[in-house]
């Protein structure tokens, strides 16, 4: 009885966030007045800013699962981000199929080949130990960035915009429907996520971020953990950057860049590493705070302003090093500490040895 | 209590998570040679990393000379005059043995002197001087590693499980030195080998689930088998 | 070991056959070829030396290491191309000096400020160090910007030795190079010497070992981290400011040697100073063999130049992630 109070409790508080978002629009359509359904207006963009949230969550959700839940780091994570954006693209443009085809080939393609380049990339690498391996990503993301880069095909650096897309595809003709499409989408990886690390394969794969060494002499096949949750993060990595080119039309290059690689390391640290709500708490308040500072231009002195929306990358990057010196848990993990502190202390009878393991909800 | 070098009172040391001593105290005479008794992770090495401040106590006391040392780091506890030999004997093994040894001598030009004595002591490092440490045999880095600890002019030397995987052969051998150093100098040691141990030492303490559980002189010890029986399981 | 100066023989060979034959073997091209491999070699001897040093004794991959070398490249641009310092001191030789001075200057503070203020924190949470280095490569690449703005700058300003010209073979070679690659030796011999030699530099090779120990021996090792550390920051800052002559500056320079300096420390071996220093040379020369060879008539494809570091390091990784000179793990 207990424990299906339990879990109702639980899945209520699931399920009136979810009631949330898919109100989300209308609400703040009430709130400023203008038509969610229309094709511009303040409702509409701001539509726009949480689609982009859930993109980088998305994106995020998939970084978390090696930084924060495998103790897996990677500095190439970008590279799925914009592969999956170019297979996308590539589909639409350069094959005579039609817009839906297109688009159905291009996002089954975008997620199957990444979770393919991701099972071929770890397994080349996720052997290696410790730096090696991130020093392994970081020059394989680097040398298609520059692939893409120099190739006349796909315009090099310049990159293609998206012209065909599906009348029913549209997030400037028929916003109101993308925020649904990807609101599905960022609930389920959402979920799968959620239910992944409750099962026992999430069980070896905390092991092996708290001890790999540990892990393996109980006789887990680590590298096949790993590998596992590499393909995985690979596939909803390309899932994201498939959502991104189709919201802002636009296939290049920088898809790849360090930059990408650096979001959502930063957004999982400040939400909160190896938990599941930090990545998306990490993505919100990281989205919604540059885009409140971008357009704004701050005079110091009449030779000196600063332009924060040219300067962004200088913020984020500051911000990046102040949360890790001051903030390392993120939001969702210093609240945990913070909550499991007030609790009345567990008293554990001396002589055994009870190691705390941490704690994954959140 | 003036002469006793070192008084380690009630130490509790955390690694990570885990709870390792919880109350171990140990007391050493000047001049004596004492040793910590127990089994496999009972807590001894950490006992000794923690009066080096490698894993510092989180509460407890330890005096070295009437001094506090907890707080302190390694480098400012190993200059108070506290030489350590760690496990597994941690020499550089790319470094030659006289380079083994110069880095111990924090006095420039100081080593020449010095180093006669530990030739004396082991006789060995002598024809080996040139060598990198990784060339020698386990027992010569054994040497090698005590003789380290004895450049500098320390008061106190820790010594941890100085037999492990040795010949019998060399084991006398460094018995020896360990007895010719007890003559300079005060020793902590930590020892499995019970036989090498109840040889050397004067003093004991049996240390069992991060606790210190019993203490005295080892001349009581060895002629009760029931207490040996009982903390350490030989008989 | 032999076997490893067999490779490193063949591979030597090869480089050489290959350079001579993409040459039709005029001596003179294959010269310059080879001139500007060991050109490159020092400069990314001047990132990898630091770079090697600093991950054998603190754990510490700097991530920002190839940023080190691109600010160095800007304030050499900057203090040897300033107005003010022009009319000061019209000599573009002793412009160019202090241009030196300065990036060096420049490096060993940053590096000092880096290594105090942002890892120090973070030695307890040793995985929260390499993602500060990975954040303060960004950050420095994004306040270049903000000073620089992203535009490159090429090298206008002349001085007697980047101007300079010797002919052999009927080719013209540039004095400076030769020049930085014999600065390059010296320092690689002097630095070797140093770990050698001195008392510090047997606490640097212990403390590559085991750092914990050489604590244990009463030495105090953070003060030798962040000695390393500034070192290999300066000379970092030092490589870009030589590089810049040639180079010019912009925000590419950064990732372009970090990649390559990190393929060069784990070719080498990490921690192995002599390998480092080999490998700088045999990965310099490779990458300017290649450079023209993928720029000949028959092949054009200069993507495969910028990619060969990238390249290189993946298959170093893949067939022997502990180097040339680095032990079995």
């Amino acid at each position: 009885m207990a424990f299906w109070r339990k879990t109702l409790q639980t899945n209520a508080g699931l399920l009136i966030i979810l009631l949330l978002l898919i109100l989300l629009p209308h609400i703040i359509g009430l709130l400023t007045g203008s038509d969610p359904f229309a094709t511009r207006g303040a409702a509409v963009s701001w539509q726009g800013t949480i689609i982009e949230i859930y993109i980088l969550a998305i994106f995020t959700i998939s970084y978390n699962l090696l930084f924060g839940f495998s103790g897996v780091i990677s500095f190439g994570h970008a590279l799925f981000f914009g592969m999956g954006g170019y297979i996308l693209g590539l589909a639409l443009e350069y094959t005579e199929l039609t817009p839906d085809m297109g688009i159905i080939v291009g996002i089954l393609g975008a997620v199957v080949i990444c979770g393919v380049l991701g099972f071929l990339i770890g397994l080349a690498s996720l052997r290696l130990r410790g730096v090696y391996f991130t020093v392994f990503t970081l020059a394989i993301a680097e040398s298609f960035y520059i692939f893409w880069g120099r190739l006349p095909l796909t315009k090099g650096e310049d990159g293609f915009t998206l012209t065909t897309l599906p009348t029913w595809l549209n997030p400037i003709a028929d916003r109101i429907t993308f925020y649904y499409i990807v609101m599905v989408i960022f609930v389920l990886t959402f979920l799968f996520i959620r239910r992944l690390m409750f099962s026992p394969t999430g069980a070896v794969l905390l092991a092996i971020r708290e001890n790999e060494e540990r892990a393996k002499t109980i006789g887990y096949n680590t590298l096949y953990f790993k590998l596992m949750a590499f393909t995985v993060a690979a596939m909803i990595a390309a899932l994201a950057g498939v959502l991104q080119v189709v919201f802002n039309k636009k296939v290049g290059p920088e898809l790849l860049s360090v930059g990408y690689t650096i979001d959502p390391l930063l957004m999982t640290i400040i939400g909160g590493a190896g938990t599941f709500t930090g990545p998306v708490i990490g993505a919100t308040t990281l989205h919604l705070l540059d885009r409140t500072l971008r357009d704004r231009v701050i005079t110091f002195t009449p030779d000196f302003a600063l332009d924060i929306g040219k300067s962004w990358m200088l913020i984020s990057g500051f911000i990046f090093i102040i949360v890790v010196i001051v903030f390392p848990y993120g939001i969702v993990g210093t609240w945990n500490r913070w909550r499991a502190k007030r609790r009345p202390p567990i008293t554990v009878s001396s002589g055994t040895q009870a190691p705390i393991a941490e704690k994954q909800s959140g | 209590m003036a002469d006793n070098i070192l008084e380690v009172n009630t130490i509790n040391t955390f690694i990570g998570q885990f709870h390792i001593l919880e109350g171990v105290s140990v007391t050493v005479p000047k001049g004596s040679i004492t040793v910590l008794l127990g089994r496999n992770g009972a807590g001894k090495t950490t006992t000794l990393k923690s009066i080096m401040g490698i894993t510092p106590p989180r509460t407890g006391t330890i005096l070295f000379d009437g001094k506090s040392v907890v707080g302190k780091r390694p480098y400012t506890i190993a200059k108070l005059g506290i030489g350590y030999v760690p496990e597994h004997r941690a020499i550089f093994k790319a470094l030659s043995v006289r380079e083994n040894l110069e880095i111990a001598e924090r006095n420039k030009g100081e080593l020449e002197r010095k180093v006669d004595f530990i030739f004396e002591l082991f006789p060995d490092l002598k024809r080996l001087y040139a060598l990198p440490g990784g060339k020698l045999s386990g027992g010569q880095q054994q040497m090698l590693a005590i003789a380290r600890a004895l450049v500098p002019d320390n008061r106190l030397l820790l010594i941890d499980e100085p037999s492990e995987g040795l010949a019998p052969v060399i084991i006398e051998q460094l018995m020896h030195a360990i007895r010719v150093l007890a003559d300079k100098t005060t020793v902590l040691l930590v020892e499995q080998n019970f036989r090498m141990a109840s040889k050397l030492a004067d003093r004991y303490v049996v240390i069992e689930e991060g606790c210190s559980v019993h203490t005295g002189d080892m001349s009581n010890l060895v002629t009760d088998a029931a207490l040996i029986q009982r903390y350490l399981g030989v008989a | 070991m032999n076997k490893t100066f067999l490779v490193i023989g063949a591979v030597a060979v090869g480089l050489f056959l290959f350079g001579l034959s993409n040459a039709n073997g005029d001596l003179g091209s294959f010269g310059i070829t080879i001139m500007s491999g060991l050109f490159q070699a020092m400069l990314l001897f001047l990132v990898a030396s630091g770079l090697s040093i600093v991950f054998g004794l603190m754990d510490v991959l700097n991530f920002a290491q190839g940023s080190f070398f691109m600010i160095g490249a800007y304030v050499a641009y900057a203090v040897h191309h300033s107005p003010q310092l022009i009319a000061a001191i019209p000599n573009a030789d002793i412009r160019f000096i202090i241009a030196l001075l300065s990036a060096v200057f420049v490096g060993g503070v940053l590096g000092v400020f880096f290594e105090r203020a942002l890892l120090r924190p973070l030695y307890a949470r040793p995985i929260f160090q390499i993602v500060m280095t990975f954040g303060v490569a960004l950050v420095i690449g994004e306040l270049i910007k903000v000073v620089w703005t992203p535009t490159p700058y090429s090298w206008t300003a002349m001085f007697t030795a980047r101007s300079g010209f010797f002919t052999l073979f009927e080719q013209q070679f540039s004095t400076y190079r030769l020049f930085v690659i014999g600065a390059g030796f010296l320092l690689i011999i002097g630095i070797g010497l140093l770990l050698q030699r001195t008392r510090i530099g047997i606490i640097i090779r212990a403390g590559v070992e085991d750092s914990q120990m050489v604590e244990a021996l009463g030495i105090n090792v953070r003060a030798v981290f962040t000695l390393v550390f500034t070192l290999g920051c300066a000379v970092a800052a030092l490589g870009g400011a030589v590089a810049a002559p040639f180079l010019g500056a912009s925000t590419g320079l950064a990732n372009q040697f970090l990649l390559s300096a990190i393929a060069i420390v784990v070719l080498g071996g990490l921690g192995s100073y002599g390998g480092t220093a080999i490998a700088s040379i045999l990965v310099g020369v490779s990458v300017a063999v290649i450079q023209d060879w993928s720029a000949s008539p028959g092949v054009n494809a200069p993507v495969w130049a910028s990619l060969t570091p990238m390249i290189l390091l993946v298959l170093i990784l893949l067939i022997r992630p502990s180097g040339l000179f680095g032990k079995e793990n």
